[in-house]
């Protein structure tokens, strides 16, 4: 299976440090949001990839083994994702939206807005995957008439996913806040 | 602040060479400020000649294969890779007398100081490392 990426790096056969030196390059030239695949034999990548990612404040979302090749996925985090303010007024709290979740789901839709390597590895169960970036596209998959929740990892996305939203006649969205980064209740994907 | 890792390299083998550029290049990839101070047998490690063909420690020739099998960067692209990606090279100036060195003798881009140089980036360093 593969995850879309915004770019595939090949470190097969090389001994570190150059899969650290490589990212590095890599992550350089990336926007801040695109999502890049690393893929290493050197068995001693994983840790320095999830290292390397604490250290320099970019988004480690995990690894995938496929016989000898690590495949590691990582984000370009953006300096003002964390404190940027949500501006779109409907919001709900994460443990409202677990506590509805447990309740009657016919009529709403969780829409995740991170991107498919995000979701890959964390996801709340029957959330809808649709990446910010693919949402004007991909309106007419969603039904008006039911409640959206709106989430990313830090409510930054989801802020302007519900705006998209609320413009284009969708009238009852709301914003999931914090969002994936501390939710605490039930996740499944590819990590665990 | 960013981190600082001050790295003294004292040693001329191969060995030597991948601790102290292995170390270097993986923290500059992180964002870290490298400075490596060359002193005393260090300095083959940065010679336009010496460092092509660095000797492996006796008794222990027989890893040249495993460094091969394992595709381990020679020790130039390493040091390229890390001039390239902004670790400050000090050779010692001491040294250089002693052995009768000219700046000339080294590969480009490098400074040439005393100790004090060192010393002025390792005091607020928040690593310093001696190989």
């Amino acid at each position: 299976m593969s995850i879309k990426v915004d770019q595939v790096l090949d470190c097969k056969g090389l001994s570190c440090p150059m899969p650290i030196v490589r990212t590095k390059k890599a992550m350089d030239q990336l926007e801040a949001g695109q999502v890049i695949e690393v893929q290493a034999t050197d068995k001693g990548s994983l840790a320095d990839i999830q290292g390397w990612a604490r250290n320099t404040g970019n988004q480690y979302l995990g690894t995938k083994e496929e016989g000898d090749v690590l495949k590691h996925y990582l984000r370009k985090s953006n300096p003002g994702e964390v404190k940027e303010a949500a501006k779109f007024e409907h919001t709900i709290q994460n443990d409202e939206l677990e506590k509805a979740l447990a309740g009657n789901k016919e009529d709403m839709i969780l829409l995740d807005v991170r991107e498919p390597a995000e979701y890959e590895f964390k996801r709340i169960p029957g959330a809808v995957s649709i990446p910010l970036g693919e949402l004007e596209d991909k309106l007419d998959t969603l039904d008006k008439n039911k409640e959206i929740h709106v989430i990313c990892r830090t409510g930054s996305r989801s802020d302007m996913a519900a705006q998209i939203l609320s413009e284009q006649g969708f009238e009852r969205v709301k914003n999931v806040l914090p969002g994936m980064s501390e939710w605490t209740g039930t996740t499944e994907g590819g990590n665990q | 602040m960013a981190n600082k890792t001050a790295i003294i390299a004292s040693n001329g083998s191969a060995f030597d060479a991948y601790k102290v550029f292995n170390i270097a290049t993986a923290a500059a990839s992180a964002d870290y400020e490298v400075t490596i101070f060359f002193t005393f047998e260090g300095l083959n490690l940065i010679h336009k000649e010496g460092f092509k063909n660095l000797p492996l420690p006796a008794g222990k020739e027989n890893l040249a294969e495993g460094f091969k099998a394992a595709n381990v960067p020679s020790i130039p692209e390493l040091v390229e890779m890390a001039v390239e990606m902004g670790v400050k090279i000090i050779a010692c100036q001491m040294t250089m007398d002693v052995m009768n060195l000219k700046k000339e003798d080294f590969i480009d881009g490098i400074d040439v100081g005393g100790a004090m140089m060192f010393l002025d980036f390792a005091k607020d360093a928040n690593m310093t490392l001696t190989f």
